[in-house]
């Protein structure tokens, strides 16, 4: 329902004076408003300072050509537009039809007989809008408003132009997650097809009064659209294989528009004699109640008060008239504090916090996330930590969970999902292995998002010959523009683990321009592996060191010219747990050191041994730093060896060397050297060389995060972080 | 204030403060007459619009004006009360809130044939419960016909108020006076009878007659069965004989329960026989469709005259959308 205007309110856009608000949102304002000669009309404006963005001008130029092209018999007629004022404007008809949304909420789910006609209707204003070749890009309930001679199709503040990626390269593309199409959703093109995903989501809200893919956050959605089938159950039965077709992820197997149409409805009658009574009636208030509106405006709000006091009362909701992107984004604000149930207890504040004589031992984490969570994935073994956009990420099933790492307050989600062996970080943001819905199903993708927005982000590199549904596909490493993968193609599909019959190739991309540098087989998995192709991968001095499984528990370390990606040297690494080696790798521009029965430094240009630490049995996995090696040996504890000449320099003063955990790699800050003894994590003095701090740990695998100062210990039921230091 | 003003034509009708939008009665059909002009009017300023009427050029506006006077005080649900009037001296005309409507006739030509029996029960007893109410308030319509009644999306609108005795002063036979429909005009009245609350039945019969017919005095075989009798006696040409509104309303609801109602109290049988589905769907298309058309139109008034109006849109051309 329309409100008063407020205060500050324009008395006027061009030669419409405004009346009433119908709706604002954080783009702009849409107001009820009147010409001269008393045409009563609706008008979407642009705040005059998001207007100052020449992006967003475009949009808004953009959007008013696709409301013309939409025309007058499905969209809201133009009457009058302006996109060059101070605010831009656009008057279009007052259309007297609820939105689809609230006729659903007001009345109910549709009967068939409507939802036919409406899905007839619907796809006869799509089809006007493909044939001038634009996309509308967000078609929902909201953007239908349902008048008594058929939807009118509005809101094209997305729609573009097919093959137009001016918006995109803004930084602009948006949609609303619940009705977007799997394309759109990993920001790759959304064509016509996609929009017939929508219709069919639309018509699956309006059967059911659910959304295809659920409600929820934007995140959980996005998820779900791109992964799981949409949820049919309520829709009548002769329409279910129909909507399931449109509701396809492959864009090529939905059906076109034309073709909907036919199946829908045949044509016969007028559109009104298919709606419900409850619904004509509603709108025949409609028609009758616009006459009551009163030119209104609210006075300012008092000094003394707060500026925004006067507007609250009025219970201003963003109106589906306010068809402008902020709709979308709002959904994704209000899902920010819906985290708040988020399962996390916060034991301890930061040490550093603490005055007074500081605890040392058994001190609880800094934070802790999970107690009912499963951080196990597929069998892949435990999740991995990344870091960026300032928080702490942890890839689960799902979408990425954030986290602040200084208290482990859950984030809203990042909008990117993946696992964790298909993600890097790259320049602050996280990237993943995403399907290509542009290759049929027959490519892979890499895809990105930025923080705060509601979509990823394609890069340029797409690998052809790669199904992105095969789960052991794994990016190794990124270093600079290059990016190492390996996929598969072949059986599979989407069931977990390797075939005989997959075919894996080693490949690098190149970030900026899209072009795979070279391509190497992979050789074949036996089924019952059970780890990915790569524990390890690290680019170092042009090589491409991997810690490779070649044969079920053989591991061999591989280097490989980086460049061109020809093997230079293999070898295998006798380790008795092959999962340890997953810490990561220990190289210099002269050796890989390795640890296992001996530690050993092998010369990175052929492989040949240049040390070997003698008598010194089961080391952990080394870590590097400043020309030292770390390692956890067995029945002694921490150990610091000169990576140059393979001497061991200090060995821990510890009573409890046997309960030491070579599993993993120490983590090593400027102060300790850190590494889990019994049920503790240690942190052992580089100065004193004894035990200085020691807090209570249930983590098998520990990871730096040297941005934010911290070491992530992840065990299967959950992630805590303990200062590194 | 002669030039036309139907739509379409450029040219610009001003009466009182209002401008012309439209007429109403277009496709009013010439043998259902309307006893005024009426007009979808607009306030100078655009923010009113009013349903505006004017007196037949034959009437004595006058006499005209004391009916819409006393117009001012109906009660009920289902009139059209005038809100606003020339004054005195003043070229006669009386307005009241626009509400998106269609005159019956209109209805029936839109529905293409008569109305189905549930709607016009509805219309039925609306119509009878707002009559006994003004009766109880001791005044008699002394207009209804099919082109009166006034359909809209939540029930009927009754105009017309008075034209009968706006017509000629009692005792000067009303049968040739143009605006008058013969067909529902009471006998009594037709004779220059001073119209009484009984003429008010046999012109609501004579209505309801036209609205499941398309005849105001159909053959008794045209009738549907339900309501034979019933309109038949309306139809009486001694009143005597006309059915009491109270007995009319029981018949219509099925109710035996006699007329509780006192006073001004109002009558609420209707509203549940006009809850939604009672109007077929074409119609409240064609009704949203004139408030979509008068929403856009835009009109000039005299000082806008130097602009070209543009898109005034017809409201003859309701569009038939199929899916």
């Amino acid at each position: 329902m329309p409100t008063p205007l407020t205060h500050d309110d324009p008395v006027a856009l061009g030669p419409y004076r405004l009346i009433a608000r119908l709706g604002g949102g954080g783009m702009g304002t849409v107001y009820v408003a009147r010409s001269s000669g008393g045409r009563t009309v609706a008008v979407k404006t642009m705040h005059a300072a998001i207007a100052t963005d020449p992006a967003a001008r475009v949009r808004f130029r953009l959007e008013v050509d696709a409301a013309r092209v939409m025309g007058g018999q499905f969209g809201a007629r133009v009457m009058d537009a302006d996109p060059l004022a101070e605010t831009p404007w656009l008057a279009t008809e007052y259309v007297l039809g609820p939105g689809l949304d609230e006729a659903v909420e007001a009345g109910g789910p549709l009967p068939e007989r409507s939802l036919r006609a409406l899905g007839a209707a619907l796809c006869s204003a799509l089809g006007q809008l493909h044939r001038s070749d634009v996309v509308h890009r967000d078609l929902k309930p909201s953007n239908i408003l349902v008048t008594a001679y058929g939807p009118k199709v509005i809101d094209f503040g997305i729609a573009r132009a097919i093959g137009d990626d001016r918006l995109t390269r803004a930084g602009s593309a948006v949609g609303t997650p619940a009705f977007m199409s799997p394309e759109q959703a990993t920001g790759q093109e959304h064509d016509p097809a996609g929009d017939v995903f929508a219709l069919a989501g639309v018509l699956v809200y309006a059967a059911t009064g659910r959304a295809p893919f659920g409600h929820g956050r934007a995140a959980d959605l996005l998820y779900r659209v791109r992964y799981t089938e949409a949820d049919l159950s309520g829709v009548p039965a002769a329409l279910v294989p129909l909507l399931a077709r449109c509701l396809a992820k492959e864009p090529r197997e939905r059906p076109t528009t034309a073709e909907l149409a036919s199946h829908l409805h045949a044509g016969d009658g007028e559109f009104a004699d298919h709606l419900p009574d409850r619904l004509l009636a509603d709108i025949g208030r409609l028609a009758a109640d616009v006459w009551r509106l009163v030119p209104q405006r609210l006075p300012a709000p008092s000094a003394e008060g707060d500026p925004s006091a006067a507007a609250a009362p009025l219970g201003r909701r963003p109106s589906r008239r306010a068809f402008l992107a902020a709709g979308g984004a709002l959904a994704v604000t209000a899902s920010a504090g819906a985290t708040a149930w988020w399962c996390q207890r916060r034991v301890a504040p930061a040490p550093a916090a603490k005055k007074a004589p500081r605890q040392t031992r058994n001190l609880d984490p800094l934070w802790r996330y999970g107690e009912y969570t499963d951080l196990t994935m597929y069998g892949w073994g435990l999740t991995v930590p990344y870091h960026a956009y300032g928080s702490v990420l942890l890839p689960l099933s799902g979408p990425v969970k954030r986290f602040d790492p200084s208290t482990g307050r859950p984030q809203r989600d990042a909008v990117i999902s993946g696992t964790w062996w298909q993600m890097a970080v790259r320049n602050d943001r996280l990237c993943s292995l995403e399907r290509d819905y542009s290759g049929h199903g027959q490519s892979t993708a890499v895809v990105t998002w930025k923080d705060g927005q509601r979509y990823l982000e394609p890069t340029s590199l797409r690998f052809a010959d790669a199904d992105s549904r095969l789960q052991p596909n794994q990016i190794l490493s990124v270093a600079g523009d290059i990016m190492y993968v390996a996929l598969g193609s072949g059986k599979g599909g989407s069931r977990t683990g390797f075939e005989p019959s997959q075919v894996w190739t080693l490949r690098a991309g190149d970030l900026r321009t899209g072009r795979t540098l070279w391509k190497k087989s992979l050789p074949k998995r036996p089924a019952a592996s059970t780890r990915l192709h790569f524990l390890a991968a690290k680019v170092v001095g042009g090589r491409l060191v991997t810690l490779q499984e070649v044969a079920d528990r053989k591991v061999h370390a591989v280097v490989r010219d980086a460049a061109g990606g020809a093997v230079l040297w293999d070898t295998p690494c006798d380790v008795g747990d092959p999962d340890s080696l997953r810490s990561g790798i220990a190289a210099d521009g002269r050796y890989l050191y390795l640890g296992g029965a001996r530690l050993r430094a092998l010369r990175l240009s052929d492989g040949a041994q240049a040390w070997a630490l003698e008598g010194a049995e089961d080391c952990s996995p080394p870590t590097l730093r400043e020309g030292v090696l770390y390692t956890v040996r067995k029945g002694a504890g921490l150990t610091a060896v000169d990576a140059r000449r393979g001497r061991i320099l200090w060995t821990e003063a510890t009573a409890e060397a046997d309960q030491a955990y070579t599993g993993w790699r120490p983590a090593v800050g400027t102060g300790h050297a850190y590494y889990r003894n019994g049920m503790q994590l240690r942190a052992v003095s580089l100065s004193g060389h004894d035990t200085a701090l020691t807090y209570k740990t249930a983590a098998e695998q520990f990871h730096v995060d040297a941005q934010a100062g911290l070491i992530l210990g992840v065990a299967p039921d959950g992630l805590s972080a303990y200062p590194l230091e | 204030m002669r030039a036309g003003a139907g739509p379409g034509t450029r040219a610009i009708r001003s009466i009182g403060p209002y401008t012309v939008v439209t007429r109403l009665d277009t496709r009013v059909p010439a043998h259902t007459p309307v006893s005024e002009h009426r007009f979808i009017a607009r306030s100078a300023d655009g923010d009113r619009t009013v349903l505006l009427s004017t007196p037949l050029a034959t009437l004595d506006p006058q006499r005209f004006m004391a009916e819409a006077d006393a117009s001012r005080y109906l009660l009920g649900s289902w009139v059209l009360p005038a809100t606003e009037l020339a004054a005195p001296g003043d070229q006669p005309w009386h307005a009241r809130p626009y509400v998106p409507s269609l005159p019956l006739p209109v209805a029936l030509a839109l529905h293409g044939g008569p109305l189905p029996g549930h709607t016009v029960r509805a219309i039925a007893v609306a119509l009878a419960e707002n009559l006994a109410l003004m009766h109880g308030q001791g005044l008699t319509h002394a207009g209804l016909c099919p082109s009166a009644v006034l359909v809209a999306a939540d029930g009927p609108r009754l105009t017309c108020f008075g034209a009968a005795r706006a017509a000629t002063p009692d005792g000067v036979p009303r049968r040739e006076v143009p605006g008058l429909d013969p067909g529902s005009l009471p006998p009594e009245q037709a004779e220059g009878g001073r119209p009484r609350p009984l003429g008010d039945v046999h012109a609501l019969g004579a209505t309801l007659a036209y609205a499941a017919t398309g005849y105001t005095m159909p053959e008794r075989e045209e009738l549907p069965p339900e309501l034979r009798s019933l309109i038949a006696r309306c139809l009486s040409r001694d009143p005597a004989r006309r059915p009491q509104l109270s007995e009319l309303v029981q018949e219509l609801t099925g109710e035996s329960e006699p007329g509780t109602s006192s006073g001004f109290a109002a009558p609420a049988r209707a509203g549940t026989l006009l809850g939604p589905g009672w109007l077929p769907a074409r119609l409240i298309a064609a009704i949203v469709h004139q408030a979509a058309s008068v929403l856009a139109a835009e009109v000039w008034t005299q000082q806008h005259q130097g602009r070209t109006a543009g898109g005034t849109p017809s409201l003859d051309d309701v569009p038939r959308r199929s899916p």
